[in-house]
């Protein structure tokens, strides 16, 4: 039964979709304070080169390698963010303009691809990676085994991330500002809110889980680095917050269920399998969708209840006291 | 308050105004526009500090450093324009405005907000449903939502700015009913309004401002509505008038029973009906939000009408279609120049041909002919004694009356037969006020049937030859320039014919 | 774009390049080499810049009236499948025919105009964002053309001979759908792809449709202010479509170039024109020569000397992604100081407007 089809899928999917599920989170919360970060992948790739690089030359044992790394990463992430927020709060440019710039400069032909390069980590595997936390016993568990105990620490993690950004938007006061700041900067604005202490704030958190996310690929998913190692993950995560309508819950189904996509194809292969045209339609698929639930979302009727941050992607100006 | 002083560069707003207010009162703050209450209320509420004066709160004297001290010390201001975040329910709305130490706890107890929403609620018969977003709920509720924000907070002070500006009738009666069982209550409600009949019926005592000074303050039981107006607008207007001895054509424009939506929904043109002929200025005077824009904008084709039609020259232009109105012959000069009239980073003498563009002479074919477009803009720019860097400049460097000087070089020539300014001289000065009214007389002398909205009654009173009040989206009155008189355009434009006074 | 960005642009990429132990001067001069100045570099430049240009060109029209276009990548793709089935379909042996090279041309373009045109009507009829929905198409389109040689046998895929059954290879092109060149003689000879040419030809008419037309007027006014277009009795959602469909034609345009000028077959290997990212570069293009599309020429042509260099000194002692990273702070510099000048000018005019009287009446 561990062998069918769907147990496999949802497995992979979740494997899969850890480094999604960051990265979505920490683009939901920028998009939330009104930013839109188009430079995901940049930040990703970023956070990959340089936990993988903490991993090789720190010299300690896996725990504490491991946890510096995923701190680097988050680190990294965070710093990279930091250049498009200050583009897009204080200078107020474009904020698609400089989150292409964003992607160039860090991305696959960029700065994480010549840290790489120039460090030469393409050569050697990583040193300590993440493995499964429970003992293989309960990895065997009809169902719930490879489902929910045969997973790594990262992954248990983000879990818990669901919910912690879950009740911080919907339980806290910070949480209230921030859709505040989103939806009606100017009424936030003059409750005396920071707005752009809030996007600030909010866009580097993106970035450090953005870096996470990217650090679970060479770290835990495929432990080594080579160039372009997220292979348009940072795209799927900005589709991805979309798709889940702003809403950390529904990112964490969406995730998985790109994840699952993603390994659907070889698996049908394996078994023998084919559909036509599947392999291009499971890699379109969360494209596709997407679109879809954009439009949806744009018709009036239903963009109050499931649309976007009203301010995403304005920057805002205080108007004359 | 007393001897509230505050100067801004070019202008007294308060002038040694005096203003008191007892526990348990309604208060009213009348006058016009410019007249100084919106400044007085600003510093009531910590927004600006006066220049000289002093504020006392319970015999204490207090100072404002910023808005959150006002609040702190018990004074909330509902605003015109809400400061609500739609998407919000009514509850997360209230706790955002909640800024003292429980709302500066970390967790937000949704329930706990209901549940004191509701009781405030019904207490002052302001229900609504705490769970409900914002979004979802009429205007006359999203404002009983300021209103609980301000009460969530133990609001000793409570100013409302023209309240009723987007109330129905219905709903303003039950926003008064709210306001007395707040200040039987013991806390103090400051009103204020250019609404006349509002004003008796709900104040105690009426403060009447006028040119930033305070002028009187009365009982309003004391006050009939002929004797604020003449308060508030009582200016000796001596009979200045140009003498017009013209010829007035056919009437060109034709407006007849039009009814036209606002912006939120809800009738803002209401069975209007005017005509004006050619060569003839018709003034309708009004305070600005009685449907005056909504009113030129149908005219101009840029809102639909619901019911009823405008003719021009005898033909009706496409509704809804701006293209229809100006191909028809109508010319708008509209109230927002910079947002709507003329596009911002684009030349000047581009934006003097933003109609005529697809015709020649300024186009041939689907090519633009730009020596063409510059020399017309040379001769309009001197013709018009436009200042500006040159024909080049983007239009967002002029200054204001400069800006209308290119909205108008542009509308008259194209030789319009139906002129409509909405509030063409708002935010000028003297000298640009003198320019613009000069060529309204000009188009009427060629012609033009101009049809001027505005709020203010001397530029109406030295143009007009026929003036009609618009009052709630209805026309409430009309006469002729030589049967004018001041104050009783006044009281209509406030309201005072409204058959609810008395 | 002023010289100032460009200085500070070098000196920041100076800075990282010494910061890993690297000396940037010489690292600077041999990325100038090997763009302009090495035997043949010209023309390596020239093969790089053309499809910049043609996406360069495609973001400026759209982005220009506001309408962020960021599916120049897939559009690119689409015009390479339309482009590259008109060669192959009315194609034969021989010298290159002006037909066969026509129709490549004009398929090339209705395959990204079509593409275009999708997130076009979802922005002009359903009011949807365009810049996500172009964004994902991008990566259909990508998935698309792989699937197409990769996981069929489709029109496109090449099913005869020994190289074809090891490895999926695409259709070459037959010889009179092959784009020529012109020779020009300077510095040894340089070869001018006649997509090169196009692209030039292009610009001038982007340039003055743009400046010189109603069109163009029209689209200024609504990029610049929806409501006065409104106001002047514009048609706003014909004009959406007609800008979506030049800007997205413009880049198919750039595919059929691919095809027609340099690969000479369709290529659908994800690590070949897929990993260029000529569309995004277009966008970075055109933002640095500040959507006009005269400016798109020479910019396109530097940075494709920088990619050219980039890809030429490839190798141990040489960083690759140094050029991605001074792209990256060139187009930052650029924005950064724009944006600077632009907000002092702002921050003066508002304490020249605080001079007038500031309190709305009531």
């Amino acid at each position: 039964m561990n062998n069918s089809l769907l147990v496999v899928l949802i497995a992979a999917g979740i494997g899969y979709g850890t480094p999604l599920l960051y990265a979505s989170l920490g683009e939901l919360l920028a998009e939330r304070s009104g930013v839109l970060n188009l430079g995901v992948e940049g930040m990703m790739l970023m956070g990959a080169v340089t936990g993988f690089w903490t991993v090789q030359t720190v010299h300690a044992g896996t725990a504490v390698s491991l946890a510096a790394a995923v701190a680097v990463a988050a680190l990294v992430g965070a710093a990279t963010s930091l250049i498009h927020a200050f583009m897009v709060i204080t200078l107020r440019a474009s904020q698609i303009v400089s989150g292409l710039a964003l992607t160039i400069f860090a991305g696959a032909a960029g700065l994480s691809s010549y840290l790489g390069n120039d460090f030469n980590l393409s050569e050697n595997p990583a040193k300590h990676t993440f493995h499964a936390v429970f003992p293989s016993g309960w990895q065997d568990l009809p169902i719930v085994g490879p489902i929910v105990f045969s997973h790594n620490v990262l992954v248990y993690a983000s879990w818990l991330l669901v919910v912690v950004v879950w009740l911080y938007l919907t339980r806290t006061r910070p949480g209230l500002n921030l859709r505040a700041v989103g939806d009606a900067p100017a009424a936030a604005d003059a409750m005396g809110i920071n707005v752009a202490g809030y996007r600030y704030a909010h866009t580097l958190v993106g970035g450090a889980l953005a870096g996470v996310a990217g650090a679970t690929f060479t770290l835990a998913i495929n432990p080594q680095w080579f160039d372009n190692i997220t292979g348009g993950s940072g795209w799927i995560a900005i589709a991805l917050v979309i798709f889940a309508f702003w809403r950390p819950e529904l990112c964490l189904v969406g995730a998985y269920f790109f994840g699952a996509l993603q390994d659907l194809a070889p698996e049908l292969q394996a078994r023998g399998i084919h559909l036509g045209p599947t392999v291009f339609w499971t890699n379109a698929l969360p494209y596709v969708m997407t679109i879809v639930v954009l439009v949806v979302v744009s018709a009036s009727s239903t963009r109050r209840w499931l649309g976007a941050p009203a301010a995403l992607g304005t920057p805002y100006v205080r108007e004359e006291r | 308050m007393r001897g509230i002083t505050k100067r801004f560069p070019g202008v007294v707003a308060n002038e040694e105004v005096d203003f008191d207010a007892a526990a348990g009162e309604v208060h009213a703050l009348l006058g016009e526009n410019g007249a100084g209450k919106s400044t007085l209320s600003n510093i009531l509420t910590g927004l600006y500090r006066p220049d000289a004066g002093e504020i006392r709160l319970h015999g204490e004297p207090v100072e404002f450093h910023a808005p959150r001290d006002a609040l702190d010390a018990g004074i909330s201001m509902v605003h015109q324009h809400f400061r609500l975040v739609e998407r919000f329910t009514v509850a997360e709305n209230v706790a955002l405005g909640d800024h003292r130490r429980e709302g500066r706890s970390f967790r937000v107890h949704p329930r706990a907000i209901e549940r004191r929403v509701a009781e405030l609620g019904e207490r002052y018969g302001l229900a609504v449903d705490a769970r409900a977003h914002v979004w979802q709920l009429s205007v006359g509720e999203q404002q009983r939502v300021e209103i609980l924000k301000a009460l969530y907070l133990d609001a000793r002070i409570l100013i409302m700015d023209e309240p009723t500006a987007v109330l129905t009738p219905q709903e303003s009666e039950v926003l008064f009913e709210t306001l007395r069982e707040m200040a039987a209550d013991g806390r103090t409600i400051v009103f204020i309004s250019h609404k006349l009949h509002e004003v008796k019926a709900v104040s105690d005592r009426v403060t009447v401002l006028r040119g930033g000074h305070n002028v009187a303050t009365v009982d309003a039981a004391d006050a009939t509505p002929r004797s604020l107006a003449e308060m508030m607008v009582g200016r000796d207007l001596g009979e200045g008038v140009r003498a017009q001895a013209r010829d007035f054509g056919e009437v060109v424009l034709a407006v007849e029973n039009l009814w036209a939506d606002g912006d939120r929904g809800g009738a803002a043109v209401r069975d209007v009906s005017l005509s004006v002929r050619s060569g003839e200025i018709v003034a309708i005077a009004g305070v600005a939000g009685n449907g005056q824009r909504e009113l030129a904008e149908t005219i101009a084709g840029m809102r639909p009408a619901t019911r009823g039609s405008v003719r021009v020259a005898g033909k009706a232009p496409r509704a809804g279609d701006p293209r229809g109105a100006i191909a028809a012959g109508v010319a708008y000069v509209p109230e927002d120049r910079l947002g709507t009239g003329l596009s911002p980073s684009i030349s000047v003498a581009s934006n003097l041909v933003l109609k005529s563009y697809r015709k020649p002479p300024a186009s041939n074919g689907p090519l633009l002919r730009l020596r063409r477009i510059r020399d017309r803009a040379v001769e309009l720019i001197s013709r018009y004694r436009i200042a500006a860097p040159g024909p080049q400049a983007p239009v967002r460097l002029l200054s204001g009356g400069n800006l209308q000087k290119v909205v108008l070089a542009r509308e008259f020539s194209a030789q319009p037969k139906v002129l409509v300014a909405a509030a063409p001289t708002r935010g000028l000065d003297v000298g640009a006020i003198e320019s613009v009214h000069t060529y309204l007389h000009e188009a009427a002398a060629n012609g033009v049937a101009v049809l001027l909205l505005s709020e203010d009654l001397d530029e109406i009173l030295t143009l007009a030859d026929r003036i009609a009040v618009v009052y709630e989206g209805r026309i409430v009155g009309e006469m002729a320039r030589a049967d004018a008189n001041v104050e009783e355009i006044g009281l209509l434009m406030a309201g005072g014919n409204d058959p609810r006074h008395d | 774009m002023p010289a100032a960005a460009l200085v500070f642009a070098f000196f920041a990429s100076g800075l990282v390049l010494w910061a890993t132990g690297h000396d940037a001067l010489s690292s600077y001069r041999r990325l100038f080499d090997a763009a302009f100045l090495n035997k043949g570099a010209l023309g390596d430049t020239l093969v790089s810049a053309t499809p910049l240009a043609f996406t360069g060109l495609a973001a400026a029209a759209a982005f220009r009236m506001r309408l962020f276009n960021i599916g120049g990548e897939g559009q690119l793709y689409i015009g390479a499948i339309t482009g590259s089935a008109a060669g192959l379909y009315l194609g034969g042996s021989g010298g290159a025919s002006a037909f066969v090279i026509a129709a490549t041309v004009v398929a090339g373009c209705a395959g990204g105009a079509a593409w275009a045109l999708i997130p076009g009507f979802l922005r002009a009829f359903c009011r949807t964002n365009e810049i996500i929905t172009s964004l994902m198409l991008n990566y259909v389109a990508g998935y698309l053309l792989t699937y197409l040689i990769f996981n069929t046998e489709s029109y496109w895929r090449q099913t005869n001979g020994f190289n074809a059954s090891v490895f999926p290879t695409s259709k070459t092109i037959p010889s009179s759908a092959v784009w020529p060149t012109e020779t020009i003689h300077v510095h040894g000879g340089v070869a001018l792809p006649l997509g090169a040419g196009l692209a030039v030809l292009a610009a001038v008419l982007l340039w003055v449709l743009y400046t010189r037309t109603r069109f163009g007027f029209e689209a200024a006014v609504l990029g610049d202010s929806p409501r006065a277009a409104r106001y002047a009795g514009m048609r706003t959602r014909r004009k959406i479509l007609a800008v979506m469909a030049i800007s997205g034609g413009l880049a198919g345009l750039g595919g059929a170039s691919q095809v027609g000028d340099f690969r000479h077959q369709l290529d659908a290997d994800p690590n070949g024109m897929q990993r260029q990212f000529y569309g995004y570069s277009g966008i970075v293009v055109a933002a640095l020569a500040r959507y006009n599309p005269l400016a798109v020429l020479p910019v396109a042509f530097l940075i494709g000397g920088l990619q050219n260099a980039g890809n030429s000194l490839q190798g141990a002692d040489f960083p690759s992604g140094l050029v991605g990273v001074v792209e990256g702070i060139i187009l930052f510099s650029a924005l950064g100081f724009e944006m600077f000048a632009r907000y002092r000018i702002r921050v003066t005019r508002r304490r020249r407007a605080q001079a007038a009287p500031a309190p709305e009446a009531t």
